[in-house]
């Protein structure tokens, strides 16, 4: 059992699934994008970007507040700024739909495409404006030493399974969130048929906007655990351009309607890249994920968790 | 004025291409006469406008035609600028314009091979494909090192200026100026000729086919056209202005490099595009000459400002102001500026309808 769960394929099977949770992460918050208002919002790793510095630029700062004269002096620690890279995140998403996104709805699809890109630039350049473009390594509560079996290592830490655990947790909250409350029915019924809601009473103008809150919610949760990741993935401007490439293949590959298909296809992707990395070479990750994309987009178009949508005359 | 304008006009019916033809040449001429009062460094900045606006112009056609849009016209210029380096390197001597269709052929190819699968996407979809495309170039001349020299600068062998020019200038054949001129001259005259056969395009039974395919999916099955076959046609026209763009880029440049040709690059040709105006031709000279000067203006407002080109905000002045423009021009004015000017003298036409030369002889 020792040398199985220390054996080669077994230690990048782990790796790859811990890289790819930021990869299903953020595929995910295009699903809910894409499913809330049809646009793919390509500055879905930049406005999380965005969020992770607004939030972690704050590690080790001390705030002193006054209260009636008793002074308060806040440290912020890991999860005070991780509170506030996600409340960012959140922010961030509701003022983008309402200024940004609200006057495309309508316009040709070519509208959204290009001011989501343009975003994207401005992003990563205010950024690199603000906090510069060095490398910010972020220390996290949780060891980034790999655990022992019998003098072998096992590809897995404590921060590891941190970074797995909050993955499962924001899934699961958004799965019982779209499941089994009333808004989470309020936001499925306005993005399937958005008049028919209008009409019983559901303010589809603002599920839209709760739609792009979730959505850069759980963007803002990925880069935050791909940044808490020690010196592999340090917080710098371009940080998220990769991980939403490699999500944006897998959300196409799951199909841009399936939640749960862009999740997998995520974790799948992550496993893929660690695979080729470990035995071939970094280099080919995206062309093997581009190439995927072509292949499955040959033989099923909608992808392969979605339905069958007929586009003919 | 008018008595030309409607002269023009009227040709203009009569003989569309040896009209567009006439002009291509008349407009070429003047710019190359115009290179010869330049300074060097402004010659050297058309030259790398001119290139960009080929690029444009085949972005424009794809956009502005068949309706679609690629992040990936970076990486096309990346191709066609390391064909011509590759090439150039092993065979010094090979006359500029066979290097030159070799590029613009290498582009249409790997067009062609993205662009087969890309018949099957649709605006979003294939947006992200091109994404995924342009940050793949960087690991893709990797993976190709022993030609590409992986992640180095491959030095191209210096472009010599014929005598007749350097006697013109009064300046030896080897000096910045000579050759800088030349550059701007070679690139002002593959411009033109790329620009000609764009209009052409534009106004072919293909183009027309096209623009149907952009405005209406399902009339233009009706009406016969194979939307598969227009779509790919137009991504491979794109791809191959695209590394007839980027191999000028290089022989102006004097090297290839991969990360000049990263996703930054294809975002900033898209902002030119939609800057000069989404499918109007002259939008992408526009575009051209906006990137050709754009880091003079940038210099200028650094310098005005105060703010250092190494700090954080001097460094990523030019994506605020790219990205701050792309979202503007959209927002605000999606014809871009070509498109503007079009429309406002349209609406000039509707309100006072400028009647001709023989009716206004007309007593009312």
């Amino acid at each position: 059992m020792d040398a199985f769960l220390t054996s080669r394929p077994i230690g990048d099977l782990l790796s790859g699934i811990v890289g790819g949770t930021v990869i299903g992460l953020v595929a995910l918050s295009l699903v809910l994008i894409w499913r809330a208002t049809h646009i793919l919002n390509f500055a879905q790793g930049a406005m999380a970007m965005f969020a992770t510095y607004i939030g972690m630029t704050r590690l080790q700062h001390r705030l002193t507040v006054n209260v009636i004269g008793i002074h308060f002096t806040v440290h912020f620690n890991y999860w005070w700024c991780v509170a506030i890279s996600i409340l960012a995140g959140l922010a961030i998403g509701g003022i983008t739909e309402r200024v940004l996104v609200r006057p495309l709805y309508g316009k040709p699809e070519i509208n959204p495409i290009v001011v989501m890109v343009g975003y994207l630039a401005l992003l990563e350049a205010l950024a690199g404006a603000i906090w510069g473009t060095i490398p910010i390594t972020i220390q996290t509560p949780f060891s980034f030493i790999d655990w022992q079996l019998g003098g072998k290592t096992v590809l897995l830490s404590p921060n590891d399974v941190y970074r797995v655990v909050a993955t499962l947790v924001v899934a699961i909250v958004i799965a019982l969130l779209f499941r089994f409350t009333n808004l989470g029915l309020q936001l499925r019924a306005s993005a399937v048929a958005p008049e028919v809601s209008r009409l019983l009473g559901v303010r589809v103008g603002r599920m839209l906007t709760i739609g792009w809150i979730l959505a850069s919610g759980v963007g803002a949760v990925a880069a935050v655990i791909l940044t808490s990741s020690s010196f592999q993935q340090p917080l710098q401007p371009p940080v998220m351009e990769a991980p939403f490439a490699i999500a944006f293949i897998a959300a196409a590959i799951g199909g841009l309607e399936s939640p749960t298909g862009a999740l997998v296809a995520g974790i799948a992707f992550g496993v893929m890249e660690q695979f080729v990395t470990d035995y071939l070479n970094s280099n080919y990750v995206l062309l093997i994920a581009l190439g995927a994309l072509i292949l499955v987009l040959m033989i099923r178009p909608q992808g392969l968790f979605s339905k069958r949508v007929v586009r003919r005359v | 004025m008018s008595t030309f304008f409607f002269a023009v006009s009227d040709l203009r019916r009569a003989h569309p291409v040896l009209t567009r033809a006439t002009l291509t040449v008349l407009f070429t001429s003047i710019a190359l006469v115009i290179t010869y009062f330049l300074d060097s460094v402004t010659n050297f900045n058309l030259a790398t406008g001119a290139a960009y606006a080929v690029v444009i112009l085949g972005l424009s056609f794809l956009t502005g035609a068949s309706g679609q849009v690629s992040l990936g016209n970076g990486a096309f210029m990346g191709i066609g600028a390391y064909a011509v380096a590759i090439w150039s390197v092993h065979h010094a001597t090979t006359p500029i314009v066979a290097t030159l269709a070799l590029a613009t052929a290498v582009g249409a190819g790997v067009g062609l091979l993205i662009g087969l699968p890309a018949t099957r996407l649709r605006g979003p979809y294939l947006a992200g494909m091109t994404i995924a495309f342009a940050l793949a170039f960087e690991p893709l001349v990797s993976v190709f090192g022993t030609w590409t020299n992986g992640d180095a600068p491959i030095q191209t062998p210096l472009l010599s200026p014929p005598g007749w020019l350097a006697s013109l200038v009064g300046q030896p054949t080897s000096s910045l100026t000579t050759t800088n001129m030349w550059l701007a001259d070679i690139s002002i005259v593959v411009t033109g000729i790329a620009f000609f056969f764009m209009a052409n395009l534009f106004r072919s039974r293909t183009g027309r086919a096209m623009r149907l395919v952009r405005e209406n999916e399902v009339a233009a099955e009706l009406a016969g056209v194979s939307l598969p076959r227009a779509r790919v046609v137009a991504f491979m026209v794109s791809a191959a202005y695209a590394g007839l763009g980027g191999g000028l880029f290089t022989l102006v440049q004097g090297s290839a490099q991969s990360s000049t040709f990263n996703l930054a690059l294809s975002i900033t040709l898209l902002s030119l595009l939609v800057i000069g105006g989404i499918g109007t031709l002259s939008g992408a000279l526009i575009g051209g000459l906006v990137i050709a000067y754009s880091q003079n203006w940038i210099n200028w407002l650094e310098a005005q400002t105060g703010v250092s080109s190494t700090s954080g905000l001097g460094g990523n002045l030019k994506g605020i102001i790219f990205g701050l423009a792309l979202i503007l021009v959209m927002l605000l004015a999606p014809l871009g500026i070509a498109g503007t000017i079009r429309f406002v003298i349209l609406q000039q036409f509707k309100k006072h309808p400028i009647s001709r030369p023989s009716q206004t002889a007309d007593p009312q």
